[in-house]
């Protein structure tokens, strides 16, 4: 099935290192934007510019709490991206096995000396 | 200017292996071409390569063949190349932007075995991309799943 544009758009959202940082953040527990903020030594405006295009991406999502608006990761689609990335990295593993299998036949045809 | 590093990649794979020989013996199954096709197809595919010009700026044009899902030809441009130690390239596929993939791979002799480390960094993917990649004549690369998985190059 082809990535879908908000897919596309979740692989631009993580691609930006302080995004990526938010995301971890994000794993164990939702977060306030303060509590963000504080943990990568951004400014406010800056950290909500970021969640704002997580949000947008639909990478996280937002609820009120009180007084805060509390941060969460949205599971899928970053499944589908790391789903991406473990077939491109099966591709290399196969690939690795067939080189080592190369080398071993080619050790045997040409013995080296 | 071809870049050496996407300073800002969308998606970015990283592997390393340990092969059993020493890194000119390696080295050398990446820069011959009747090496190179044995065993960089992806599993079930073969490969043949119509041009392949190992030198720094050389480019190479090749194609993975599969009975059920056809042919995948793609090119790309030599942008680094240490032998035993070094080798970056670029990579695109027909119909899709130029110097889509960056693959940058290092040798490191650990005494008869070699260490090699793939970092594959995919600099470009739009919408405007997936249409680019799925419009090609062939049928080939109808979604970024199959491009990522069959055509990791």
């Amino acid at each position: 099935m082809p990535l879908s544009a908000s897919e596309i758009d979740a692989f631009v959202a993580i691609a930006e290192p302080q995004r990526r940082k938010i995301i971890e953040l994000l794993a164990p527990r939702g977060r306030s934007v303060n509590d963000i903020a504080r943990a990568l030594g951004l400014g406010q405006p800056q950290t909500s510019k970021h969640l704002k295009v997580l949000k947008d991406a639909g990478l996280v999502e937002v609820r009120v709490a009180g007084q805060q608006r509390i941060y969460t990761l949205v599971g899928q689609p970053l499944a589908r991206i790391q789903a991406w990335a473990a077939a491109v990295t099966a591709t290399w593993h196969d690939r690795f096995d067939q080189l080592d299998a190369l080398l071993v036949e080619l050790d045997q045809e040409e013995p080296t000396p | 200017m071809t870049p050496t590093s996407f300073a800002d990649p969308v998606a970015k794979v990283e592997l390393e292996r340990v092969f059993d020989a020493p890194p000119a013996r390696v080295f050398e199954a990446w820069s011959r071409p009747e090496l190179w096709s044995r065993w960089f197809p992806p599993r079930g595919f073969t490969m043949t390569i119509k041009h392949m010009d190992f030198r720094v700026g050389g480019t190479f044009d090749a194609t993975f063949h599969n009975p059920e899902w056809g042919d995948g030809p793609f090119s790309g441009t030599y942008v680094e190349i240490v032998p035993g130690e070094k080798l970056v390239w670029t990579a695109q596929f027909p119909h899709g932007p130029e110097e889509q993939i960056l693959t940058t791979v290092t040798f490191e002799d650990l005494g008869g075995k070699t260490r090699v480390q793939v970092v594959q960094a995919f600099r470009v993917l739009t919408p405007e991309t997936e249409e680019a990649v799925g419009g090609a004549p062939t049928g080939w690369g109808q979604s970024l799943d199959k491009l990522g998985e069959y055509l990791a190059a």
